[in-house]
């Protein structure tokens, strides 16, 4: 039994609680999802019911009542910060030390509960940077198993994995539960509904709003769930049907940006990627797809110069005494590599060149397209993810204006932002700016790609054009491997 | 940076790792007590084959790790040898005073910093990391906290690295220039360390919870449970045998006519 | 408001000193080419080697940061394999030792330039004491030792006070501190507002 009866709790320096009085009691054995929008307070929430805060993470907080079960699992969103040991059996070992499990137990202990998670290795001894990400998470999940848990906390494990791995996580979690507590957060529901029975709402005020039975919450509620970006099976097709459809077609007379032919790319001394022939024209918005690690950042970090190449690669664009990675916009992963100033006003402004006339005018309708204009003395780093990542598009797209190359925007995006920035895009295409996008996503390729770009093992295999819908491959032979 | 090097395993990765320091320790202070040039020499030949045939390393690796030795050699010995204080002179030039008893300090102090590099690297490559906390929590009672904070930190390297890269591509994609000299070092730093800083310490951070989420507890068992053997008798023997070679070496071939670099 | 090093504390401490360890285990190859040069212009970038503890130190600002990050960075350099093996632990534990005693003197409650500067002072006096035994100091001629000294002081109070500070400041602005630093007793307080 979790319960909290009056809790507050407020941020330093923030005017607004996170938590003004909110009660809630959670029974044994109850699987519960909690859902909000981001700001909402969800994970401090977990955080607290699983007596993290105010034991280890320091945060002002008070409650009439306060009963939290010590003996929990926790499973975390970064699969790349959760784990303190370079193997997968030092892992779990980690955790049947802190349990003072005899050590001569521990061998076959790990091979139970690795088995339990279906996480089949040749050896138990394998580094963990060499797992996919959702391995990752399961390991998250045998670590947590290990401990025993009567309550399973889960701090949206799958945010920051491709679908393949988001499958394989929660079809894992429904094998391993049975008598112990669940508490979910999830930005995705449409994999989580079938496994609990109690769904609670957050708003952005931290207040409760919703609580109840999934199929109750999803019907009463669902206007909601769109408004907090919460992602759930119907999201994609209400957005399409909302949305202006716009011709994606292919302009074949479009003049082309830029030609590649026997280009390869390598990393030290390997090469990581080989396009046989491919170009990019004007007005093209080319998915590149493709398995993890199969060479698609490689490949648009090619095309931007980033590394050294082979064979041709020709750029018909604005000529400017420039390198070519600063030609054209490019927006990394992690925006925040990107940010090099102290305010979101200078970063737009560190982009524009002394030539550029009309700074400020430039700035101020950026900062609006990109709705940031509540945030423009801001510091870049404490926005918050949607923010950073429309920033990082705005700083690209300010100074270039012929092509854009993004490297999985949407990755790790609630509803809400992953559509303001597809319309974002669709709006700069129109305009006539060309988007070359990394991404996992296939209802983007579906919807939105005129081309897609197949990469696997390091080669372009296919070039599909989107709107003849037929497939065309692309002429690599095999012995170019 | 590759953590996970590609080796062989010899005896001496199978030494107690606590053990195998303290004598590496006790190496370097006994060395810090010679004052004797050809006794560090012999030494450094000794340590020098254990060194090149005993890692288990490629001999390339081996040889580019190594080329450093010449740069700390003529670093730790020149400014001894031109400035040092003596009185056999045997050039000056302006500041320049090269004495006899200095030329041969500087010798010695070049000596010893190649001494010092070599048992460190014949340490480091032979031990991994996490043996070593494992067994300085077993022997020495290094509390656990300060162990798997190590252990943690380590793990979160690579990324790190990898994010250092990114950065490097993410700056010049934004077209960051820096000036000349002194300031253009000072902007780059600064550009570099606050990113890297700011990531770091927010996965620091995060990694610290889940620890403490998976009941992080200093009352433990330990999966690794490292022992003595033979072999480590055999290396404490080894090295004592060096180090007496040496000394009795010396003493019937001199290779340089001084016995004592320091000057009373 | 809590007390002394947590666990957390102590994880991040390793880490901002490990990130160091890898500048020191490249710093080492720059100091040996400056040095070849002679008349200790070497001696002006060595402030680089304390730096660790006074940035952990004003990024935590507990008793105990400083001296646990030197160390930790000198254990991270020697086990990358950094040229001047185990006796990096003892520059690393007076260096740190150093550091930490200037700002216990302020009671730990000083982050200003100036004690920083004078920590990298501490730094420097610890490793001037080591260089007596380890580098044979005391018998260079005298105006070459004061050179050496003065060269020192200088590019650690640069390096390691001024610079730090400053690197520091621009952290503090990302506000990544404020998931570590501890909290104070008015951050409690508004706890008990009824609006907001």
């Amino acid at each position: 039994m979790l319960e909290i009866e009056k809790l507050r709790v407020i941020f330093p320096d923030r005017k607004n609680f996170i938590f003004k009085d909110l009660s809630l009691s959670i029974p044994s054995g109850q699987k519960v999802l909690i859902v909000g929008p981001s700001g909402s307070g969800k994970s401090t929430l977990l955080q607290i019911l699983a007596g993290l805060i105010p034991s280890v993470i320091e945060v002002p907080l008070k409650a009439d009542r306060l009963q939290v079960d010590s003996n929990y699992g926790m499973v975390f969103q970064d699969p790349d910060s959760q784990f303190c040991m370079p193997y997968v059996d030092e892992e779990i070992a980690f955790v049947l030390e802190n349990r003072q499990v005899p050590s001569r137990e521990m061998k076959e202990k790990i091979q139970r509960i690795l088995a339990r998670v279906d996480l089949q290795l040749e050896d138990i001894h394998t580094p963990i940077n060499q797992l996919s990400g959702g391995m990752k998470q399961r390991l998250a999940i045998a670590c947590a198993l290990a401990l025993q848990p009567d309550v399973l906390f889960l701090d949206e494990p799958t945010a920051l994995l491709d679908a393949e791995g988001t499958k394989q996580v929660w079809d894992t979690i429904k094998s391993i539960q049975d008598e112990q507590t669940i508490v979910i957060i999830e930005h995705k529901i449409e994999f989580v509904s079938d496994i609990v029975d109690r769904v609670i709402m957050l708003d952005d005020q931290g207040e409760l709003v919703a609580d109840g039975s999934p199929t109750r919450v999803f019907q009463d509620h669902k206007q909601m769930f769109d408004q907090f970006g919460i992602w759930h099976p119907s999201s994609w097709s209400d957005y399409l049907v909302s949305r202006t459809p716009q011709h994606k077609g292919n302009d074949r007379t479009a003049h082309t940006l830029i030609e590649l032919d026997s280009a390869s790319g390598y990393y030290h001394k390997n090469r990581e990627i080989l396009v046989d022939k491919a170009v990019i024209n004007k007005g093209d918005w080319i998915a590149i797809t493709g398995p993890n690690g199969s060479g698609k950042s490689t490949l648009v970090q090619m095309i931007m110069q980033l590394i050294n190449t082979k064979g041709s690669i020709h750029y018909f664009f604005a000529e400017q005494n420039l390198p070519i990675y600063q030609k054209i916009a490019f927006v990394f992963q992690n925006p925040e590599l990107q940010f090099v100033t102290n305010s979101v006003y200078q970063e737009l402004a560190f982009s524009l060149t002394s030539k550029d006339t009309d700074k400020k005018a430039k700035i101020k309708e950026h900062l609006k397209r990109y709705r940031l204009e509540q945030v423009n003395d801001h510091h870049p780093y404490q926005l918050s993810v949607g923010q950073k990542r429309r920033l990082s598009v705005a700083t690209a797209t300010i100074k270039v204006d012929d092509i854009i190359i993004l490297d999985e925007p949407t990755f790790g995006q609630d509803a809400i932002n992953t559509f303001m920035m597809l319309d974002c895009l669709e709006e700069l295409r129109q305009k006539g700016i060309t988007i070359v996008m990394v991404t996992h996503d296939q209802q983007i390729v579906d919807h939105f790609a005129t081309k897609e770009w197949k990469i696997d093992q390091g080669q372009l295999v296919e070039e599909k054009y989107h709107d003849l819908f037929q497939s065309e491959k692309v002429g690599v032979s095999s012995h170019a491997l | 940076m590759h953590f996970e090097l590609n080796y062989q395993q010899t005896w001496l990765h199978l030494l107690h790792p606590v053990l195998k320091f303290i004598i590496v320790l006790v190496l370097f202070i006994a060395i810090l007590f010679i004052h004797n040039p050809t006794i560090l020499l012999y030494l450094l030949i000794g340590f020098g084959v254990l060194y090149i045939g005993w890692t288990g390393h490629s001999l390339k690796l081996i040889s580019l790790l190594s080329i450093p030795f010449f740069i700390i050699f003529v670093s730790s010995a020149t400014s001894m040898m031109f400035f040092g204080e003596g009185n056999t002179t045997w050039y000056q030039f302006g500041l320049i005073h090269i004495t006899e008893e200095s030329f041969y300090r500087g010798l010695h102090l070049g000596f010893r910093g190649i001494l010092f590099g070599l048992l460190g690297l014949l340490f480091a490559l032979t031990t991994r990391p996490v043996l070593l906390f494992y067994s300085s929590m077993q022997s020495l009672k290094l509390n656990p906290k300060y162990a798997y904070a190590f252990m943690a930190a380590i793990n979160l390297l690579p990324i790190m690295v990898s994010e250092f890269q990114n950065l490097r591509n993410a700056l010049k994609v934004r077209g960051v220039t820096y000036d000349r000299g002194v300031k253009g070092f000072y902007q780059r730093i600064q550009r570099f360390s606050i990113p890297l800083l700011a990531q770091s310490i927010r996965r620091a951070h995060r990694t610290a919870i889940a620890m403490e989420a998976k009941q992080f507890s200093n009352d433990r068992t330990y999966y690794y449970q490292v022992s003595y053997s033979l072999k480590d008798l055999y290396f404490i023997t080894l090295i004592v045998t060096i180090i007496v070679f040496s000394i009795w070496l010396s003493t019937i071939y001199p290779v340089f006519p001084v016995d004592n670099v320091r000057m009373d | 408001m809590r007390k002394g090093l947590t666990r957390t504390d102590i994880l991040v401490t390793i880490m901002i000193a490990l990130i160091f360890s890898v500048i020191y285990k490249i710093w080492g190859p720059l100091y040996n080419v400056l040095s070849v040069f002679g008349l200790h212009i070497d001696q002006l970038i060595y402030g680089m080697w304390f730096m660790a503890a006074t940035v952990a130190f004003l990024i935590i600002r507990k008793p105990g940061v400083a001296l646990l990050a030197e160390l930790a960075a000198a254990q991270g350099e020697f086990l990358f394999g950094g040229q001047w093996g185990v006796s990096l632990l003892l520059y690393g534990f007076v260096q740190g030792i150093g550091c930490e005693v200037v700002f216990a003197i302020f009671k730990y409650k000083s982050y200003h330039l100036l004690t920083v500067c004078l920590a990298a002072v501490g730094a420097t006096i610890g490793s001037l004491v080591l260089d007596i035994f380890y580098g044979y100091i005391d018998q260079l001629a005298l105006w070459n030792l004061t050179l050496l000294i003065v060269a020192r002081l200088i590019g650690a109070i640069l390096i390691t006070g001024v610079f730090a500070f400053y690197i520091v400041k621009a952290l503090e602005k990302t506000g990544v501190t404020k998931l570590i630093r501890p909290l104070s007793s008015k951050d409690y307080q508004s706890l008990e507002k009824e609006t907001g």
